[in-house]
């Protein structure tokens, strides 16, 4: 029942975060054609540098409506929605349940932390996936009431792109967890390192290159159809060594 | 047994419930032969250790004022054993009265009687003046 | 009735030591707890009890020494499962899941413990009174610490850990929450380790007791013995007290007031009488001590 347990502590979190994604990802295809329309006359954007030239290929892309979908929704919306909850949902855990929280009767049930640990990062996880996959569905679902369609593949692709890569920031706030006592340090560290990778990437041209962002959104994709297999094996990496950290960090740590 | 033991007393929980024990005997409150309630319901009742309640009937049987049959319970112990219990009870009971009344006679109060008597029991001597004396 | 054939003891400490970021929590404690007792663990706030706990079941681990709890290193996360398998918890803030109702912590609990007690569970949950379907957070005091208790009671578990079980309930739960604990006692061959600072309660129900101060054991042993053999003597003297260094076996503390020597003596009275009249004393007194005196005294004594 320790399953249970996990998914009442994180239940709110993760359907407002679907909720959200869902919202948002029926909103970026209903708005489509308002969109194709003033793209008709293209604007003259006077933005100078990196920011601008990114300005200018996304008003390109849009042209075409997988261009639209992928620069708008996988590129945009849904990383950083998706992002953000999974460092929410990657925040908690037995650290932060001190006195009070119910942690000493956890640690009193006949159970390693390891697999406690194990319970927690499993049903996050679990929510996740759902989080990446349903709501690109739902672009699929209501492209053809614009008069559009989306891939089915190209949907599942980009989730499953977006998740592998996009645990990263899950395992961190996981790890920051285990470090930090409340709940509040983890989350916004996470979310800072998350926003300065975001914004590097997207001003200086030769981080974009090595940027998880860049795996996320699967651009190597989108352009050329090739899957970015060293991103994605890198990301797994990464996230697996922080898991273990975090385990780590609960065996060792006194209640 | 209707009352609690004071367990904020100095005096172990165990020796209260034999005192008990042995002053409804000699009341006639528990008579030869009758059974006295089990272990485990009179520490229910009492709310204390069972380990104690074990205890003072294991005394009790050892100074003879009770039985403890196997698998039946514990039983106030036949004439012999009860009969001795209130005789030792009214002759300890004649000696004391004696001597309260002479404490009294020479202007001792009741409860400076009191404290000698648990001054004794509770293993003293006398100031070496009035010749001392072995606890 | 309690007392189980094993020999062995149900907890046992050396030497134990534990330290919180520098600061010296437990400094060498003994603990000897057998099977089959009330155990009362007396002391003061930061005595070093609560982190006693903590190291028996595993939530923290010792600096120093070594801490078995049926025989098994408390300090080796594979015998601590095995070791909370057999125990039942209740911590100092009754620690449980706010956001569960009474029926899904029962069930939760019972899933862990193959040889949870369905039938004690229904009995309890009348007798306590408690509503199957009222969330945790919404229970008052006492009916959060009687849940608790019914969490740890039903587990089928050969050892109880209390973490001041009784504080902060009114007399009448406080007696509920002992008569269960005693009654569950009588039936069931179990230990019970509980740590208190109410006198009142360990005198009423333990049958052995351990003092704890500044993280280590000052008083220890049966409840009964240490009632027999702690004594007050006052030694009454024609001058003034004598100002001289007054030690016998088993002299705990001294104090002076005028003419009066008032010695707490852990071995009986007689040593301390003698010495007394070596230095002239003119009269003696001597009285019983009750727990709370043995502990204010000892304790006291190690300021």
């Amino acid at each position: 029942m320790l399953w249970y347990k996990s998914w009442l502590e994180t239940r709110w979190r993760f359907l407002i975060g679907l909720a959200l994604l869902i919202v948002s990802a029926t909103g970026t295809v209903l708005v489509y054609p308002r969109v194709a329309g003033i793209l008709a006359a293209p604007p003259k954007v006077d933005v100078s540098g990196e920011i601008g030239r990114r300005v200018m290929e996304a008003i390109e892309l849009s042209r075409d409506y997988r261009g639209y979908v992928w620069s708008q929704w996988f590129r945009q919306n849904m990383p950083q929605m998706w992002v953000l909850f999974a460092v929410l949902i990657g925040t908690g855990g037995l650290l932060s349940q001190g006195s009070g929280g119910g942690a000493l009767f956890t640690l009193s049930l006949p159970i390693t932390r390891q697999r406690l640990l194990a319970i927690r990062a499993a049903t996050g996880l679990a929510e996740l996936v759902v989080m990446a996959f349903v709501p690109s569905l739902f672009v699929t679902m209501f492209s053809p009431a614009i008069g559009q369609s989306y891939s089915l593949g190209d949907a599942l692709v980009h989730s499953a792109c977006l998740f592998i890569a996009g645990t990263t920031f899950f395992s961190l706030a996981f790890l920051l967890s285990t470090v930090f006592a409340d709940i509040w340090r983890p989350a916004l560290l996470a979310c800072l390192v998350a926003a300065a990778l975001a914004v590097t990437a997207e001003v200086v041209r030769e981080f974009w290159r090595f940027s998880v962002f860049r795996v996320m959104t699967a651009e190597i994709y989108f352009r050329d159809g090739r899957l970015p297999w060293l991103g994605l094996l890198a990301s797994a990496a990464l996230s697996t060594a922080m898991l273990y950290a975090a385990a780590r960090n609960i065996s060792r740590q006194d209640f | 047994m209707l009352f609690r033991p004071n367990s904020s007393s100095g005096v172990p929980i165990y020796l209260q419930l034999m005192e008990q024990v042995k002053h409804g005997i000699e009341t006639g409150a528990l008579r030869p032969g009758e059974q006295l309630p089990g272990i485990r319901p009179l520490a229910e009742e009492l709310v204390i250790n069972p380990n104690t309640v074990a205890k003072a009937y294991r005394e009790l049987e050892h100074e003879g004022v009770i039985e403890l049959r196997h698998g039946a319970g514990a039983f106030v112990a036949g004439n012999a054993g009860a009969k001795k219990v209130s005789e030792k009870f009214r002759a300890g009971q004649a000696i004391v009265a004696a001597a309260v009344e002479r404490l009294r006679a020479r202007g001792v109060t009741d409860e400076e009687i009191r404290r000698l008597f648990e001054a004794e029991l509770a293993g003293l001597a006398r100031a070496p003046k009035s010749g001392g004396h072995s606890a | 009735m309690g007392a189980t054939v094993r020999d062995a003891p149900v907890i046992e400490a050396v030497d134990l030591r534990k330290s919180y970021e520098g600061v010296e929590a437990v400094r060498g404690l003994n603990l000897e707890v057998p099977a089959g007792s009330i155990f009362g663990f007396l002391g003061r706030n930061g005595a070093g009890k609560t982190t006693t706990i903590k190291v028996l079941l595993g939530m923290a681990r010792p600096t120093g020494g070594g801490v078995r709890v049926f025989g098994l290193p408390a300090d080796s996360p594979e015998a601590s499962v095995d070791i909370r398998r057999r125990t039942g918890f209740v911590s100092e803030d009754k620690d449980l899941y706010d956001y569960m109702d009474v029926g899904e912590m029962i069930r939760l609990t019972a899933s862990f413990y193959p040889r949870w007690r369905a039938d004690l569970a229904q009995r309890y949950l009348r007798a306590f009174e408690l509503p199957p379907d009222r969330k945790v957070k919404a229970l008052s005091r006492g009916m959060r610490t009687k849940l608790a208790l019914l969490l740890a009671l039903c587990r089928g578990a050969e050892l109880l850990i209390l973490d001041e079980p009784t504080s902060g309930l009114d007399p009448a739960v406080t007696e509920e929450v002992l008569q269960a604990l005693v009654t569950h006692v009588a039936s069931e061959a179990m230990t019970v380790f509980f740590s208190s600072h109410q006198i009142a309660e360990v005198d009423q129900i333990a049958d052995r007791i351990a003092i704890i101060d500044r993280g280590r054991t000052i008083v220890s042993g049966a409840l009964d013995d240490l009632r027999e053999n702690f004594r007050r003597v006052q030694l009454v003297f024609d001058g003034a007290a004598p100002e001289v260094e007054f030690s016998a076996p088993g002299v705990v503390r001294v104090r002076r007031n005028g003419r009066v020597l008032s010695v707490l003596s852990n071995a009986g009275a007689e040593r301390v009488i003698e010495k007394g009249r070596a230095f002239g004393a003119v009269s003696v007194d001597v009285v019983p001590v009750t727990l709370k005196e043995i502990f204010l005294e000892t304790v006291a004594a190690e300021d």
